[in-house]
């Protein structure tokens, strides 16, 4: 009975920390390992922040998204650009949304982590970007995205062999 | 042949589906302002200003902003006070608001004309009404510094410095430098800057 409880308490327990992963503290080079990973197909990154209403109002269409092609191989990394006091509430925030994915909080100067993440981005969020699974950027948003145009990139890139 | 026809669409199709969605360029350093002349309603006084209007004897200055982006509002202090100042060493500064007030509700000729009284600027914040002059510099975000030299050419494009969020450990501070050089009819050191900034909301296209 007591190693019942023991393995419910535990299953309980796993199941919150699945359901509300901790976000890290990240600099570049833990996001572009994350991107880099090998095991997907394709990797959507989504840049957000708390403060950041537009990215707010996306979030359930990305983690839609994100649910109806995990199982081709989609990877998702979100990377909150909050401040590092500002943790908890963005976990708070994902936790609302049932994401489980990798998530980080991007730290160190924005400038280098803007740039080295995509040259052309300006910093604007909500930023999102869709990689192959060898890391090759396909598409590129500065800008709110929306379900639709986001699916067919995704259908688009989930069909794409990798070169 | 056919077949042959429709495979090719199909191919030419896939690769314009996965070419990039968004590469709006920013105005490329050298260029002239673009829209210069493109009337801006500044609600603070009812009449209209042009960039060209704005010119000023040393270099001109234009910064997208906005009344509600917690990084325009971190920044605008800093924003307003090297506006007032470099004003007066002969940049002529015009602040531009371009963001959709049926979006961003705190952007209305109203609360612009307020925050403007509020934050005692010596320069126009005015708005891009139909956000062509936002589109024509490639701008994307708030705020957002374009700084011309005294030939009227982009010499410095970005961010006002390193620190957002705590002022006093600020450490590289790019729009000052660049203003201070550009007002002594030198160039910038730091010519291009990025940081964090709020998408500027344009006008969504039914």
């Amino acid at each position: 009975m007591r190693g019942l409880s023991f393995a419910l308490v535990a299953l309980l327990f796993g199941g919150i920390a699945e359901a509300a992963p901790k976000i890290v503290p990240a600099r570049l080079e833990t996001v572009l390992g994350a991107i880099r990973k090998p095991g997907a197909r394709a990797v959507l990154v989504n840049v957000w922040a708390t403060w950041c209403e537009p990215c707010r109002e996306e979030m359930p269409d990305i983690v839609r998204a994100y649910r109806a092609h995990k199982a081709r191989g989609l990877r998702l990394v979100l990377v909150s650009s909050d401040d590092e006091e500002k943790q908890a509430e963005a976990e708070k925030f994902l936790a609302s949304q049932g994401v489980d994915v990798d998530s980080f909080l991007k730290v160190g100067d924005d400038n280098d982590f803007i740039n080295g993440l995509e040259p052309r981005w300006s910093g604007a969020l909500p930023a999102s970007f869709l990689y192959d699974g060898r890391g090759h950027l396909l598409a590129f948003w500065q800008r709110p995205i929306t379900h639709r145009e986001l699916t067919a990139k995704l259908t688009e890139a989930l069909k794409r062999r990798n070169k | 042949m056919k077949t042959a026809t429709i495979v090719s669409a199909f191919v030419l199709f896939s690769h314009a589906a996965l070419a990039l969605a968004d590469d709006a360029k920013p105005l490329a350093l050298g260029s002239p302002a673009p829209q210069a002349t493109a009337k801006l309603k500044n609600p603070a006084d009812g009449k209209t200003i042009t960039i060209a209007d704005a010119k000023g004897p040393k270099g001109t200055l234009v910064v997208f902003t906005c009344n509600d982006c917690p990084f325009a509002k971190a920044w605008e202090q800093r924003i307003v006070e090297l506006s007032n100042t470099y004003a007066k060493k002969g940049i002529g500064v015009v602040l531009i608001n371009a963001n959709d007030p049926s979006i961003a509700k705190s952007d209305t000729p109203d609360l612009i004309k307020a925050r403007h009284q509020e934050r005692a600027m010596s320069v126009p914040y005015v708005i891009d009404e139909n956000q062509t002059v936002a589109k024509a510099f490639g701008a994307s975000k708030t705020p957002e510094a374009f700084l011309f030299d005294k030939a009227g050419k982009l010499t410095y494009h970005g961010t006002i410095d390193d620190n957002h969020k705590e002022p006093d450990k600020v450490s590289k501070r790019y729009l000052k430098d660049a203003l201070e050089a550009v007002s002594n009819g030198k160039a910038p050191a730091a010519t291009e800057t990025k940081s964090m900034g709020c998408g500027i909301k344009f006008k969504k296209v039914s």
